[in-house]
């Protein structure tokens, strides 16, 4: 009943011998809010511009409403993507992106648009390179959601923005989700920010999808176990191991598992705590692997 | 669920036609009006307030007032606004473009909208300009005899001709910045370097050929053969070569 949005089949992208996306497969279903999570130049902005045509792809397959997205007009009316670092004509000021955006959006709503404005406290007589990184980030979220394109994509929305301008982004684009839905993608770096909004999943390093998940699933998936060392290491000997820290005797290991009634009691038995791992922490443990591999093996070592 | 999306479907706001999409970005562009026409005709504005003035401090200064209109004829003033609208080309593709990339546009639409653009604003230009050299012949110089646009080729040919190569020069300019500005954005610098470097090397060797075949004279004559109605209609084939040029260049060129 779901009809696929998306469908990315070994997408890839080079820039020289760097590769910025690497033989990627993922698909998009209609009437979802993704999650494009991963660290600074992990390649969310790449594949965000590869779905919009913006940059063309060095290799794979790629499908947006039925073709490939660059240079098709049919396909690219129905898609919205403000980049986070999307640059504006020098003349312009937040009224004339507003002015322009019905032109290119078809189901553009202006009433929508002007509450937003008066929310986030937008001064739309201003230059828009005149205006302070929330503002910025604000004039995207505002054209994002005001033009109830069928794929919409949110590029760091929250960069910038102040804990009530966050609420409000939070509270609208639910709002107006439930109204009129539509596949909505939200790339960032600040992932507990968003956590709640999200019903899929997509992490992506150093250009792979490292997870491609409900986030209900990865929700409570991973369990972080903590107590003596000695227990905490009996416990987790034939576990997947995604993450472990230690404090002299103490240790904390998180474990890419949800415990079930059993293990739940002889945890308790050895006396140790177990606790849910949030979303941000599971990513930084499925992500941060070049940092804390020096560690670990030491750890071993010892 | 699946009858909201039904209607959702249904509820076009406008027909979507060919041209619509490609009439949106004249209407991107002209948002902002003082970008092709304000600050080019405050230029020109600016331009005849100096020749206004230093026609009246040498009628002041009871000098001979046909000598300073015929003086005046070699002053570019009337050709000012020119050098910026170079910068308007650059500007309309090194920032509109990414702006309408990101508002779903395509290269194509984009680069054909921009076109059409370019050619209402030579239009205007052209008649105005064609105009106001009448309207200096008519009032015998503003009434103090001053000669600014009817100056150069101007004001000989009658309007027509004036319109005529204005229209010329106005596409050749806008499109000149245009399609140089798609080469940086199809291949940054090493595109940029190749195309100045490849340009000036044909010229040379365009020269060289010129002179080792000793056919200076017969180019010479041909130009004064062509006449001003035959130079422009060459600069009016160079503007629709970077027309063309851009088009293709654009279709893969990538903003940041």
């Amino acid at each position: 009943m779901t009809r696929t949005v998306v469908r990315a089949g070994g997408l890839t992208k080079r820039y020289g011998t760097f590769t910025a996306v690497d033989a990627v497969d993922f698909t998009l279903e209609e009437n979802r809010i993704y999650g494009l999570l991963g660290r600074n130049g992990a390649g969310k902005t790449t594949v965000m511009q590869m779905l919009t045509g913006q940059i063309f792809p060095d290799g794979g397959t790629l499908d947006v409403f039925g073709r490939e997205p660059a240079e098709h007009a049919d396909v690219l009316r129905r898609i919205c993507f403000i980049a986070e670092s999307q640059r504006y004509p020098d003349s312009f000021k937040p009224s004339h992106v507003f002015t322009a955006a019905p032109w290119f959006f078809e189901h553009w709503d202006a009433e929508f648009a002007e509450r937003l404005v008066h929310d986030f406290r937008l001064p739309l007589n201003r230059y828009v390179k005149k205006l302070s990184r929330g503002q910025l980030s604000a004039v995207g979220v505002i054209v994002g959601l005001a033009s109830r394109a069928p794929l919409t994509f949110f590029d760091e929305p929250y960069l910038g923005l102040d804990a009530v301008a966050r609420h409000i982004f939070y509270d609208r684009l639910l709002e107006d989700y439930a109204e009129h839905p539509r596949t909505i993608v939200l790339s960032t770096h600040l992932i507990d920010e968003v956590a709640n909004l999200l019903e899929h999943l997509l992490v992506i390093d150093q250009g792979r999808i490292l997870l491609d998940r409900d986030a209900d699933e990865v929700r409570g998936s991973a369990t972080t176990v903590a107590g003596g060392r000695a227990a905490v290491e009996s416990f987790v000997a034939d576990r997947a191991v995604i993450g472990r820290e230690s404090l002299g005797g103490l240790a904390s290991v998180t474990i890419d598992e949800r415990l079930g009634q059993a293990d739940r009691i002889r945890a308790a038995e050895l006396g140790l705590e177990l606790a849910p791992v949030s979303l941000q922490q599971l990513i930084v443990h499925m992500t941060g692997t070049d940092l804390r591999a020096d560690p670990t093996e030491q750890e071993v070592a010892a | 669920m699946t009858a909201v999306i039904e209607q959702q479907t249904m509820n076009r706001t406008e027909p979507r036609t060919r041209f619509n999409e490609v009439w949106r970005v004249v209407r991107l562009h002209a948002v902002t009006p003082s970008v092709f026409f304000g600050i080019p005709w405050i230029i020109l504005g600016g331009a005849w307030a100096v020749s206004m003035i230093v026609g009246i401090i040498i009628t002041g200064a009871s000098a001979d007032v046909a000598e300073m209109g015929e003086g005046m004829r070699y002053s570019w003033a009337v050709l000012s606004p020119q050098w910026y609208l170079v910068a308007v080309g650059v500007q309309a593709i090194g920032m509109t473009l990414s702006f309408a990339l990101g508002f779903g546009a395509t290269r194509r639409d984009f680069w054909l909208g921009t076109s059409l653009m370019f050619g209402i604003v030579s239009l205007l230009n052209a008649v105005a300009i064609a105009t106001l050299v009448q309207l200096e012949k008519a009032t015998g110089g503003w009434w103090i005899g001053i000669s600014m646009f009817d100056a150069l080729w101007y004001g000989q040919n009658g309007w027509l001709v004036d319109f005529y190569t204005t229209l010329a020069l106005q596409l050749l300019v806008l499109f000149i910045g245009a399609s140089i500005t798609t080469v940086y954005l199809r291949w940054r610098m090493r595109g940029m370097m190749i195309l100045i470097f490849g340009a000036i090397a044909l010229m040379l060797a365009a020269v060289a050929l010129a002179t080792f075949t000793e056919s200076w004279p017969t180019i010479v004559e041909w130009l004064g053969g062509i006449g001003i109605v035959g130079m422009f209609t060459v600069v009016l084939g160079l503007a629709a070569f970077f027309a063309i040029g851009g088009y293709f260049v654009i279709r893969r060129a990538t903003p940041r």
